[in-house]
């Protein structure tokens, strides 16, 4: 069969398992999780590679893909309905020689040479299916076409006091990089890689070989392929990156990406019209918001029916807030339900949750020692009995 | 057994005056976030009716903007889906169509569908969430030639068919453009027929001249006893937005929670074209109170029982009451709307005034500024 090539084709790795999610990833992937109101992380690289031109994607999937495969569908909510190109979601599958799961983010690659050597591609742009941020792909990819690299990786200029958590690059005043340093203890520089990379395909491809013959590799891109490269000589320069990133892959950082969408001028604007992020859209109807309604700096979604008080807050797709019910800072996932007299403060209530009356979930920072507090989560489909009580940190 | 659907989109045009200036009755936007062809159009996807015509007569364009592919009713497909039929002039007809029964003949040729049993007829008037499946099942039961899908109507309101029948249903007495008595029904716009019969009816009623389906089809094989018709009593919610005025009551009936649960129902979806709007921001100062209000709005001033489209955005200190906006109007600073309704994409400049009545609420065209 005969495929158009294409200059860039990207993978997004999407298998992770997002433990440190705890119950909101119990039943679901990580790119699955819901995100400020109407959205999921996915939807993130997703919108960035078509905002950016590309219009061939793979979706790396293996833990709990169920939901994930279900919203991706064919692809239309982001115009990925291609059939030169498009949406393809790639699980691992037996081979006549054995099988295997993806044992790391390159094996994960390797494992689909054969995916994107239909494509013939001259890039390859590789991208996490859980971090959200809004990029336009087509500058990094013109910075590496300027380099004539054979990999540019996005970088993010941290507090050098953050810089020992990330993936440090250390690059010359042309961006060339000669060195990279997993959590260094002593930081060199502070620019922390964003887990963007692109690679000039034939070059990783051989990488990717090697590194898959190789029996100490952990098969992961930041340890192996990256410092592999390095020493082979090749080139790789950084691509910096001014805008806002988060990856979500704890409970605070999710709900603090949340946050961060709200106010006059967000970090995160999820209003602009130039790069906006696509979505699955459901038959939902307009909201309904009642005479005793409150709602202050917040978002509300469509389908939903608000009759209590919302303040600080993402109130998701579906959901009831029924009378007397307070909600500050929090975050409330799609069909949730928060029944009379209930209050949730800094919280993250899941997808389907049902908070039954009288119940108080979460708290106010200012009554707790900083080793006590954190915010507290009820989980996807899970029932808060009536006059429960969910204590600040607490994970139901 | 298989049914098709027909669905007239501009029947009606005349009485929503400006508001169908510029777009059928099908494309009237509704209830913050459809357009009323999407209450049609999902009534069939959900009955399993999914080869589906419709006829158009003029200023289609946003009906077609609006419909596309038609995924979003999952009617894009490969062998059945949506078809448009927009006026077929051939050397016979000397002009476009009158009627209904007249727009019919240019569709004859997609209703001639031997593959298919039923024709379930539909005007884009009537929104409700109905199951034609049901209504089929009685068309079949009561051996009708044709079946009326007809409601309980309150007295005193004019309907463009009303209905007396008997205990099991078959229709004793029609009358047309008239008010109904308490214990008759009204028609929904809504007739189950054989595709057999009424390719007959169409081909002779070209041939004879006739062009008013109530009057020249209905009445008419009625009163001489040709056919028999029979009822499908609808009891769910049903909102006829014959005019103005219905028009503007209807959407603000959805503010009442009965009605949108009768309407909206779990089961089977009112879905309409998809779009990426961010979900709607609360800002300082807002008060909003007994509203519907769609995706992607800005909400900063006091709105209370109106119904708010995608992209609405409301100015600090403005008060907008008993309105429907619809999409993308902009409501300036300290504004005051009371009982008006603004068409799509207008802007209402800083400190204006405007007050119209719930009989004859004040409408704004399309784009205009005021």
């Amino acid at each position: 069969m005969n495929f158009k090539k294409k200059e860039c084709v990207a993978m997004i790795l999407a298998g992770g398992q997002g433990s440190r999610l705890y119950v909101l990833t119990e039943s679901t992937a990580k790119p699955a999780v819901p995100f400020g109101g109407k959205y999921r992380l996915i939807d993130f690289p997703l919108s960035n590679c078509v905002n950016s031109g590309i219009d061939t994607v793979g979706i790396l999937t293996q833990y709990q893909p169920l939901q994930l495969n279900e919203y991706i569908g064919n692809g239309s909510p982001w115009g990925l309905n291609s059939s030169a190109g498009g949406i393809h979601i790639l699980s691992p599958y037996s081979k006549s020689a054995g099988s295997e799961w993806y044992s790391g983010t390159a094996n994960a690659i390797f494992q689909n040479i054969s995916f994107i050597d239909r494509y013939n591609p001259t890039h390859v742009l590789i991208l996490s299916g859980d971090h959200v941020y809004k990029m336009e792909y087509d500058r990094m990819m013109a910075d590496h076409v300027k380099n004539d690299a054979d990999c540019t990786i996005a970088v993010l200029n941290v507090p050098l006091e953050e810089a020992s958590r990330f993936g440090i690059m250390n690059a010359d005043e042309n961006g060339k990089i000669y060195e990279f340093e997993e959590k260094p203890k002593v930081p060199k520089s502070t620019m922390a890689s964003m887990g963007v990379y692109v690679f000039r395909w034939e070059v990783l491809r051989r990488y990717l070989i090697e590194d898959d013959a190789d029996p100490d590799s952990s098969n992961d891109f930041g340890k192996n392929i990256i410092p592999k490269m390095l020493e082979g000589g090749h080139s790789l320069y950084v691509h910096e990156f001014d805008g806002y990133w988060k990856d979500v892959g704890t409970i605070d950082s999710l709900w603090q990406a949340n946050m961060d969408i709200l106010g006059e001028c967000p970090m995160l604007d999820m209003r602009d019209t130039k790069n906006p992020i696509y979505a699955r859209n459901y038959a939902h109807p307009a909201s309904y918001i009642d005479p005793e309604a409150e709602i202050v700096n917040s978002y509300v979604a469509a389908g939903c029916t608000i009759y209590g008080k919302v303040y600080n807050s993402i109130v998701s797709t579906g959901c009831v807030i029924e009378k007397d019910v307070e909600i500050h800072d929090s975050f409330i996932m799609p069909e949730a339900k928060i029944q009379n007299h209930s209050t949730v403060r800094y919280a993250i209530v899941g997808e389907g949750a049902v908070v039954h009356a009288n119940a108080r979930i979460g708290d106010n920072p200012q009554f707790y020692p900083a080793e006590e507090w954190g915010i507290s989560v009820v989980g996807k489909e899970k029932e808060v009995a009536q006059n429960g009580v969910i204590k600040p940190k607490e994970i139901y | 057994m298989k049914v098709m659907g027909i669905i007239f989109s501009n029947i009606y045009d005349s009485k929503l005056g400006e508001l169908t200036n510029h777009r059928t009755v099908a494309s009237l936007p509704f209830g913050g976030r459809y357009r009323q062809v999407d209450f049609a159009l999902s009534n069939m996807s959900n009955s399993n009716i999914h080869n589906i015509g419709i006829i158009t007569k003029h200023n289609y364009r946003s009906l077609m903007d609006h419909l596309g592919t038609c995924s979003a009713w999952d009617l894009n497909r490969k062998n059945e889906g949506v078809v448009f039929l927009p006026p077929f002039a051939d050397g016979n007809m000397a002009s476009v169509y009158k009627g209904k029964l007249e727009a019919l003949y240019s569709a004859v040729h997609f209703i001639d569908n031997p593959l298919y049993d039923y024709v379930v007829i539909c005007d884009s008037t009537v929104l409700c969430n109905v199951d034609y499946r049901a209504a089929i099942k009685q068309h079949i039961k009561l051996g009708s030639d044709v079946t009326v899908v007809s409601t309980a109507s309150s007295a005193n309101k004019k309907r463009p068919l009303i209905l007396r029948t008997d205990e099991s249903g078959v229709v004793t007495d029609m009358k047309i453009n008239s008010e109904p008595d308490a214990d008759e029904l009204a028609g929904m716009g809504m007739f189950i027929v054989s595709r057999e019969l009424i390719v007959k009816v169409i081909r002779d009623a070209y041939a004879r001249g006739y062009t008013h389906f109530e009057r020249d089809f209905l009445q008419r094989t009625f009163n001489s006893g040709e056919l028999k018709f029979g009822v499908y009593r609808f009891d769910g919610v049903v909102l006829y937005n014959g005019d103005i005025e219905s028009y503007f009551a209807n959407n603000m009936a959805l503010l009442n929670k009965d009605v949108r649960d009768g309407i909206f129902l779990p089961d089977s979806p009112i879905y309409t074209k998809v779009r990426d709007e961010a979900p709607t921001y609360y800002g300082k100062g807002n008060k909003v109170s007994n509203c519907i209000v769609a995706d992607g709005c800005m909400m900063y001033g006091e709105v209370v029982d109106s119904v708010l489209f995608r992209g609405v955005t409301i100015e600090e200190g403005a008060t907008v009451k008993n309105c429907i906006a619809m999409q993308g109007s902009k409501i300036g600073k300290g504004a005051s709307l009371e009982c008006v309704i603004l068409d799509k994409n207008v802007t209402v400049t800083e400190g204006a005034s405007l007050k119209g009545t719930p009989e004859h609420p004040v409408i704004i065209k399309k784009g205009e500024t005021v």
